[in-house]
C-alpha cells in the first residue's frame, strides 16, 4: 500500500503557509465565519442569526466581526437602530489574495480538516471563552 | 395619453406575450410550485437588466446561498458575479424576520442598498412566508412591501410558492389583490411528460395576451415564453392571409399539372390524402425538388423521417437533395413526434419561415400532428389554423401529407380530421383492386377557385424516378381507368354504356376492344 503521510504533509505545509499569510484566522470560529462570508458576501442579518448560521457562540462571533471590521475585510452598515445589519466581504484588501486561496482551501473537506489541525494548537492557547465552540 | 414606461424583462419571448413589456414600478407576483421556474425567471429579469438595460439591480434570497445562485446561474450564461463587480449587481442575503422588521423601517437598510446601488429591479425569491398566509398582518406587510418598492420607484419581481395558495381561486388571496401583476407558472403532467406554461392572471396598466403559454428553460439561454398557438394574430398579420391564384408553383409530378391548372397556388393549402404507401411523401419529394430546380426555397417538415431517411427515400426516386441543401435552397427539417410542445414546434417553424423564407413547404404528415396532438380536442384544429395562416402570410405554397386509414376507397376526405373546409386543395391518393392487382388511383377533390374535372387519375411510382400520373387513354395492357365507375368507391365497375366525361365522349369499351 502506497504511504500517503508526505502528501499529507505537503497539503498540511500548504495550510500552514497560507495561514501564516492571513494571521487574523485564529481559530475555527474565524474560519468558518469567512467560509460563510465567502459563501454569501452580502448578508443583511443580526448577529444573532450569524452566530446560529455559522454555529458558534456569540461572543466568539462578536469578537471575529470585530477583528474583520478592523482589518477592513468585512464592511458592516452602522445604524444601531436596526436589529439586521448589512455585511460585506471585501476581498479586495492586503489580505485578500491570500485569504481567497485560504477560503478556496477551506471549500473542501480536507482542506478545512488540514486548516483546523494547524489551527488546533493556537486555537488552545486561546482563553476558555474564545474556545466554547 | 402617454405611452406607459414599458420595462423590457429581456426574458425570450415574455415581453411579446406582455405586449412590450411590464408598467415601471408595478408589483409582479410569480406564482409556481417547487421547480416550476420561480427563481429563473426572477434572476433573469434582474440579470437582463443589468446587462442588456443599463438597469442595475437587486436580488434577495432567503434559502439558497448567493455563492451557488452564481454558480447555478452559469449554466444559463449568466455571470452574476461579474455584474457585481461592475457595480451593476447585488445579490443580498437575510432572513425573511430581518425583511419583515426592515420593511416596517423607513430608513430601510435593504432599500438604502438599492438607492446606493442606482437599482430600477429587483427581485425578492420566496415571499410567501414573509407574508403570512392571508391573515390581515399578511396583508398589511404585503402592503408595506409594495410601498417600499414604489418609494424606490423599483420594478420588482416576488416569488411566492404556489402551495400557499393552492385550491384558491386566483384574486382570492390579498397579495394578488395588492400585486400589479400577477404571473402562474405551472407543470401539467400529460401522459407522464412536463410541460410547463405561464399564465398572466392579471397586469394594471396594461393589456397582456390571456391564456397558458408554453414556456421552457434552457441552457446556455434561459427562459424562453413560447406565445400559445391558439392565441389571435394581429389584424396586419391576418390580411395577408390568402393565396395568390395569379402565381401557380409546377408540382413536380409529370401530369399532375395538367389536371391541378399548372400547380398549387402560391399561399395555397393542399392536403395530399391516402392510405401510407400510396406515394405522398415521394409526391411531397418532388414538389421540394422541382423548387429547388427552380431556384426557390423549399422546405420539408417532418414529423415521421428523419433527415438522412428522408434523403435515401429522395435517393431512390432520383432526387439528390445534398447539392440543393448545399446551395441553402432545400431545408430538410426533422422533429421527434414524441412530447412534442405545440407552442414551442410552431415557434420553431416560424423561426424557420422568417429566416429561411420558404416558397414551398411540405410538412409530413398531419396525422402524426393528430396522434400526438389530438384529434377531437381544439388544439389541433387551432395549431393548423395557426400554420395555414403563417403559411398564406409568408405566401408559401404549402403541402401537408395526411394518412387516412382506408386502404380501398374513401368513405371521407380526412377522416376524423374535420378539417376539409378549412384547406384550398385536396388530392385523393387510394389503391384501386383490378382484377388480382392494386392499382394507385389520385383525384383532385378540391380546389379553391379552380374549377377541376374531379376524374380519376392512375398513376404509378417508378424506381429511380418518382411518381407520374398516366394518360386516361390505354398506355398498357391494362384497361385504363376511363374504362371503370367507381374508383373511389370499394368496388369500381367496368362501363358497359356510353358515358360523356367532361365533353369527351367515350364508347363502351368492350364495344372498343371488340372493334
Amino acid at each position: 500500500m502506497a504511504d500517503k503521510s508526505p502528501t499529507i504533509g505537503k497539503e498540511q505545509d500548504d495550510a500552514r503557509l497560507l495561514l501564516a499569510r492571513v494571521p487574523l484566522i485564529r481559530g475555527a470560529c474565524e474560519l468558518d465565519l469567512l467560509g460563510f462570508l465567502r459563501r454569501h458576501p452580502r448578508s443583511l442579518l443580526t448577529s444573532e442569526q450569524l452566530a446560529v448560521f455559522v454555529g458558534y457562540d456569540m461572543k466568539q462571533v462578536a469578537k471575529s466581526i470585530e477583528a474583520f471590521t478592523e482589518a477592513g475585510l468585512l464592511g458592516r452598515t452602522k445604524n444601531r437602530l436596526h436589529s439586521a445589519r448589512m455585511y460585506s466581504l471585501e476581498l479586495n484588501g492586503q489580505q485578500g489574495e491570500g485569504l481567497a486561496r485560504l477560503l478556496e482551501l477551506a471549500g473542501t473537506k480536507q482542506g478545512r480538516r488540514d486548516l483546523l489541525e494547524v489551527l488546533a494548537p493556537r486555537q488552545s492557547q486561546q482563553s476558555p471563552v474564545d474556545a466554547v465552540h | 395619453m402617454t405611452e406607459p414606461d414599458l420595462v423590457k424583462t429581456g426574458i425570450a419571448g415574455l415581453d411579446d406575450i406582455f405586449n412590450g413589456g411590464i408598467p415601471r414600478s408595478n408589483v409582479v407576483l410569480v406564482e409556481g410550485s417547487i421547480g416550476s421556474g420561480k427563481t429563473t425567471m426572477g434572476v433573469e429579469f434582474v440579470y437582463r437588466g443589468a446587462s442588456q438595460f443599463d438597469e442595475p439591480g437587486i436580488i434577495v434570497v432567503f434559502e439558497v446561498s448567493p455563492e451557488k445562485l452564481m454558480r447555478d446561474t452559469l449554466r444559463f450564461g449568466w455571470d452574476l458575479q461579474k455584474l457585481e463587480k461592475k457595480g451593476l449587481l447585488k445579490i443580498i442575503f437575510t432572513t425573511r424576520d430581518v425583511l419583515r422588521q426592515e420593511l416596517q423601517q423607513a430608513d430601510s437598510v435593504l432599500l438604502e442598498e438599492s438607492a446606493s446601488l442606482g437599482a430600477r429591479r429587483i427581485f425578492i425569491d420566496g415571499v410567501d412566508r414573509l407574508l403570512g398566509s392571508g391573515a390581515p398582518e399578511s396583508r398589511s406587510s404585503f402592503y408595506v412591501l409594495t410601498e417600499g418598492l414604489q418609494r424606490e420607484n423599483l420594478t420588482a419581481i416576488l416569488a411566492v410558492d404556489a402551495s400557499t395558495f393552492r385550491g384558491k381561486m386566483a384574486g382570492s388571496l390579498p397579495e394578488e389583490s395588492i400585486a400589479d401583476t400577477v404571473i402562474r407558472l405551472e407543470m401539467e403532467d400529460v401522459h407522464r411528460a412536463i410541460f410547463r406554461s405561464i399564465e398572466i392572471v392579471k397586469s394594471r396598466g396594461q393589456e397582456s395576451q390571456m391564456g397558458r403559454h408554453a414556456f421552457r428553460i434552457v441552457n446556455g439561454q434561459g427562459i424562453q415564453v413560447f406565445r400559445r398557438v391558439q392565441a389571435p394574430r394581429p389584424p396586419n398579420q391576418e390580411s395577408h392571409a390568402t393565396y395568390n391564384p395569379n402565381k401557380r408553383l409546377p408540382t413536380g409530378v409529370p401530369g399532375l399539372d395538367e389536371i391541378t391548372n399548372g400547380g398549387y397556388c402560391l399561399g395555397s393549402t393542399t392536403v395530399v390524402a391516402g392510405i401510407s404507401g400510396v406515394g405522398k411523401s415521394v409526391m411531397g419529394l418532388q414538389f421540394i425538388a422541382e423548387g429547388a430546380r427552380r431556384g426557390e426555397h423549399s422546405l420539408m417538415l417532418s414529423l415521421d423521417e428523419q433527415v438522412e431517411q428522408i434523403k435515401n427515400n429522395a435517393r431512390s426516386v432520383g432526387i439528390d437533395f445534398d447539392s440543393s441543401i448545399k446551395k441553402g435552397l432545400v431545408r430538410l427539417e426533422y422533429e421527434p413526434p414524441q412530447e412534442i410542445d405545440v407552442d414551442v414546434h410552431f415557434h420553431r417553424i416560424v423561426e424557420i419561415v422568417k429566416e429561411f423564407k420558404p416558397k414551398r413547404v411540405v410538412i409530413d404528415s398531419l396525422s402524426t400532428y393528430g396522434s400526438v396532438l389530438g384529434t377531437k380536442g381544439r388544439i389541433f384544429r387551432d395549431f393548423f389554423h395557426a400554420l395555414m395562416a403563417l403559411m398564406k402570410e409568408y405566401q408559401i405554397a404549402a403541402v401537408y401529407n395526411h394518412e387516412n386509414p382506408e386502404m380501398l376507397g374513401m368513405a371521407s376526405m380526412m377522416g376524423e380530421f374535420v378539417m376539409s373546409s378549412l384547406v384550398d386543395n385536396i388530392i385523393l391518393m387510394n389503391w384501386v383492386e383490378i382484377g388480382d392487382s392494386l392499382r394507385l388511383a389520385m383525384t383532385v377533390a378540391k380546389m379553391r377557385g379552380n374549377p377541376v374535372n374531379r376524374l380519376t387519375h392512375e398513376c404509378e411510382v417508378v424506381q429511380g424516378q418518382g411518381m407520374r400520373v398516366l394518360p386516361r387513354e390505354p398506355h398498357k395492357s391494362e384497361q385504363p381507368f376511363s374504362n371503370y365507375a367507381g374508383l373511389v368507391s370499394r368496388s369500381p365497375e367496368r362501363n358497359t354504356t356510353k358515358i360523356e366525361v367532361v365533353g369527351v365522349r367515350r364508347e363502351d369499351p368492350a364495344t372498343d376492344e371488340a372493334a
